[in-house]
């Protein structure tokens, strides 16, 4: 029992399961509906394909927090090539990555290469990001085409397709993060840097692809959330780094890097959502909802600490050589 | 112990350490250690790397508790809880490793946590200046208080380290290797202020690897081995043989591997200078184990850094089997068949927090994947192989490496090497933290390797290592080769003459030609 808590993965499916269930027996005919569910997922979705690429990053070791003002310049851009540049659908969706593509390949050069710690220039970064954002999209962008709209709109099996969308990504990141070289060397650059370097992994390039990697899902995740709307707006994304880090850490991400797995990164988005959720349906306060997460966050962190220390070492013991060491 | 007794009531004992014992996961690292300092004394503890001394001196300060026996301080049983606690009970340390802050001044080092304020919590600058003063003046030390550390030469910081020990008038001082880096008149000046020390009644602890050092300044030596006290001498009473006999295993010495170098030229430095060395010149040849002796900062692992791709070199060439080579970073360095196992195994070897066979795979990921998709079976299995290979105990493949003692860890990070199959193998302090058992058997896998046509480069800081392996010794001193000399006609004192200075450089003139 005490193994299985161990494993995040396994300790985060289960209270999801076990509050759903609660919730389901408390509001039997407003949480386990369909259209309950289906509106929750698509509301965790965006969060859910950003947290993706902060999950890699975070097992290298690094982490971004000019995502959120990714999200709304990318849809920003986008939807400013669609509505007063008239474009096509594609090429402006193509052009909006690409601009994602090259805030993260600056993110990672200057993180890698110029050395700057990724917190002061991602941090950076968020404010300039913004600024463009809210620039280019001005007071928001709307009727944005519906043909562009289709992207977000549109159902496959009575299911919206941004929730597709952010499965199909799950699913290809966790197979590559589980089981390609490229993607396993992070965990060895996240779990001691100085060793990677000396056993002959490139280090900096594969911290720049990090970088790149997660700016594009985030332009990804900016454009969705445009067509989903159908409009853009500066301030969209605001407050999601940190949404997105808590997720990525509830999921078993750590800090210091080398842990962690992408299906991590679902879960945890899951388990804010479904917390969000059961809190309005409760008619909870909104305020209330940072609280218990902030609560959540540190209560699992702890546990993490408690339950993975050394076996045969009482608690007491280990956070006392902690502190030295 | 043998006169102990009478003495024992002429002295008074500041410090009774008995029975203690304490073990990490893997190593019994202190097994009923039994021994006391008087007043007044200077004791010297003598034992090979990871003898358990330093492993004492961290449960006199506190940083670990015993898992057994008790320390009785002026004849009261104390628990020292923590470091601050041992300060308070007048117990001070300079540790081998720095613990100062570059960026701040000598005087901030030095009082740290009892700078001088008034009641508002501003310091007072200018007495911290004048106790900074006074304070290095007893250190004969022409340094301004006002100096950012970081400026200052490794022999004067670890002078700092010592003064910031001082000022808080211990009772007893505790020091670590302390003349590991610093200059002979910086040890002369040392030595004066640890005989000042004594007269005023403080008891000192000194942990030294130098005996010419040991038997000049101590009163009573103690010898630990594995973890097991050997027995406390009076200087007057023993001689550097004895005491040398009790620290090493015979089995040391006996082995000397035979040379299995052959006349062909893998690697060849010329003139490489660097951040800490240079002109740097030497050939290595196949199969064979050439040793860099030398000191503590002599400039030999940089010199391998520089080889290696870790550090830039900013003149010089290399080459590799009779080719030049350009070497930016490590990974171009393995793929041209050159590997280093790096000095400091905890923090550039291993990854501490994941398991062996991820350990092991780290720099061959490929050689467990089938068109770039990892096939874990198969990493497992390859890992299996090299822990059988090496002799690494551990329940399974998937046990993390920071459950694994020291000797092998070491193992781990030799397998991870042996994976990538470089010509040319540095090693960097291989044996260092390891116990004796696990050291024969790294002795062991460097000679197979020798033995299969890698050839070696050996960095160790143990004489009896050097002259085990080692075919070819070249000594470095402040960052040049001092000279080479031969594994049969030479001797440690030979070595450490040439690596401190005493004998200087008659023999390179003709190593530069060659």
């Amino acid at each position: 029992m005490k193994r299985l808590l161990r494993d995040r993965e396994v300790s985060l499916s289960l209270s999801i399961v076990a509050i759903c269930i609660v919730a389901s027996v408390t509001w039997p005919n407003i949480f386990p509906t369909f259209d309950n569910i289906s509106q929750l997922l698509l509301n965790l979705s965006i969060d859910s394909i950003v947290a993706v690429g902060m999950m890699i990053l975070l097992i290298s070791g690094s982490f971004d927090l000019s995502v959120g003002s990714v999200v709304a310049f990318c849809g920003g851009l986008t939807a400013y090539l669609l509505y007063y540049q008239g474009m096509f659908p594609l090429p402006a969706i193509l052009i909006g990555l690409a601009a994602a593509g090259l805030v993260g390949l600056l993110n990672g050069y200057l993180v890698a290469k110029a050395g700057i710690n990724p917190m002061i220039q991602t941090l950076a970064m968020m404010g300039i990001i913004r600024g463009a954002a809210l620039m280019i999209s001005g007071s928001g962008i709307q009727n944005l085409p519906p043909d562009f709209n289709v992207f977000g709109q549109s159902k496959f099996l009575a299911i919206q397709s941004p929730v597709w969308i952010m499965f199909v990504v799950v699913l290809i990141f966790h197979l590559l993060v589980s089981r390609n070289i490229m993607f396993r060397k992070y965990y060895y650059i996240g779990g001691n840097e100085k060793a990677a370097v000396l056993s002959g992994i490139n280090v900096k390039k594969l911290k720049i692809i990090a970088f790149v990697l997660t700016s594009l899902l985030a332009g990804l995740a900016g454009i969705l959330l445009a067509s989903r709307l159908g409009a853009a707006l500066g301030t969209s994304g605001r407050g999601m780094e940190l949404r997105v880090i808590t997720a990525v850490i509830l999921g078993g991400a750590s800090l210091s890097g080398g842990e962690g797995k992408v299906v991590g990164a679902l879960l945890g988005t899951v388990f804010i959502g479904v917390v969000s959720n059961i809190m309005i349906i409760a008619r909870v306060s909104g305020y209330w909802q940072d609280i218990v997460l902030g609560i959540i966050l540190i209560a699992a962190v702890g546990m993490d600490i408690a339950f993975n220390r050394p076996a045969g070492i009482s608690l007491k013991t280990y956070l006392r050589n902690l502190t030295i060491s | 112990m043998r006169e102990e007794k009478n003495k024992r009531e002429g002295r008074k004992i500041k410090i009774g350490i008995e029975g203690i014992s304490k073990a990490f996961p893997g190593v019994k690292a202190l097994s009923d250690v039994n021994l006391d300092i008087y007043e007044g004394e200077v004791h010297a503890l003598c034992g090979e790397n990871g003898a358990g001394k330093s492993t004492l001196m961290k449960i006199l300060t506190g940083n670990y508790l015993p898992d057994q026996g008790r320390i009785l301080l002026n004849d009261k049983p104390v628990v020292i809880r923590n470091q601050a606690h041992a300060q308070e009970l007048g117990i001070s340390i300079v540790y081998q490793e720095r613990s100062l802050s570059g960026n701040l001044t000598v005087a901030e080092n030095i009082f740290t946590n009892q700078q001088p304020h008034n009641k508002w919590g501003f310091i007072n600058k200018k007495k911290l200046w004048e106790q900074t003063r006074l304070l290095l003046q007893t250190l004969d030390l022409a340094i301004e208080p006002n100096v950012k550390v970081a400026d200052l030469s490794s022999g004067l910081q670890q002078m700092i380290e010592i003064a910031k020990a001082l000022s808080r008038n211990p009772g007893i001082l505790i020091l670590d290797e302390p003349t590991a880096s610093i200059t002979e008149s910086e040890t002369m000046v040392l030595f004066k202020v640890i005989r000042e020390l004594q007269k005023k009644g403080t008891s000192v602890f000194y942990i030294s690897h130098r005996m010419e050092e040991i038997f000049q300044i101590a009163d009573r030596i103690s010898v630990l081995k594995d973890g097991c006290y050997q027995g406390t001498f009076t200087k007057q009473d023993t001689s550097i043989d004895e005491i040398i006999r009790l620290m090493v295993r015979r089995e040391l010495k006996q082995a000397r591997f035979l040379s299995q170098a052959k006349d062909e030229v893998v690697f060849e430095a010329r003139e490489l200078t660097g951040k800490g060395f240079s002109d740097v010149s030497f050939q290595v040849f196949r199969g064979e184990i050439l040793a860099f002796a030398g000191l503590v900062g002599a400039g030999r692992t940089e010199v391998a850094r520089a080889i290696f791709g870790a550090d830039p070199a900013f003149f010089g060439s290399i080459s590799m089997n009779g080719k030049d080579l350009k070497i930016g970073n490590p990974s171009q360095a393995i793929r041209a068949g050159i590997g280093y196992l790096p000095e400091e195994r905890k923090e550039q070897g291993l990854f501490m927090n994941m398991s062996i066979e991820s350990n092991i795979i780290a720099g061959t990921l490929d050689a467990a994947a089938v068109r770039s998709w990892i096939h874990n079976s198969k990493i497992s299995k390859i890992a299996q192989i090299y822990t059988n290979k090496l002799g690494i105990k551990s329940s399974t493949v998937k046990q993390k490496v920071n459950e694994l003692s020291g000797g092998n860890q070491q193992k781990v990070v030799l397998a991870k090497w042996l994976l990538l199959n470089p010509s040319l193998l540095i090693v960097d302090e291989p044996t260092h933290g390891v116990d004796v058992g696990a050291k024969m058997e790294i002795y062991h896998i460097l000679h197979e390797l020798a033995k299969a046509g890698t050839t070696i480069i050996l960095i160790s800081s143990e004489l009896p290592e050097i002259l085990t392996l080692s075919d070819r010794i070249l000594v470095m001193r402040n960052g040049r080769i001092a000279t080479e000399l031969n594994k049969r006609e030479t001797t440690e004192q030979e070595i450490l003459a040439y690596a401190s200075g005493i004998y200087q450089n008659t023999k390179t003139e003709k190593l530069l030609t060659n």
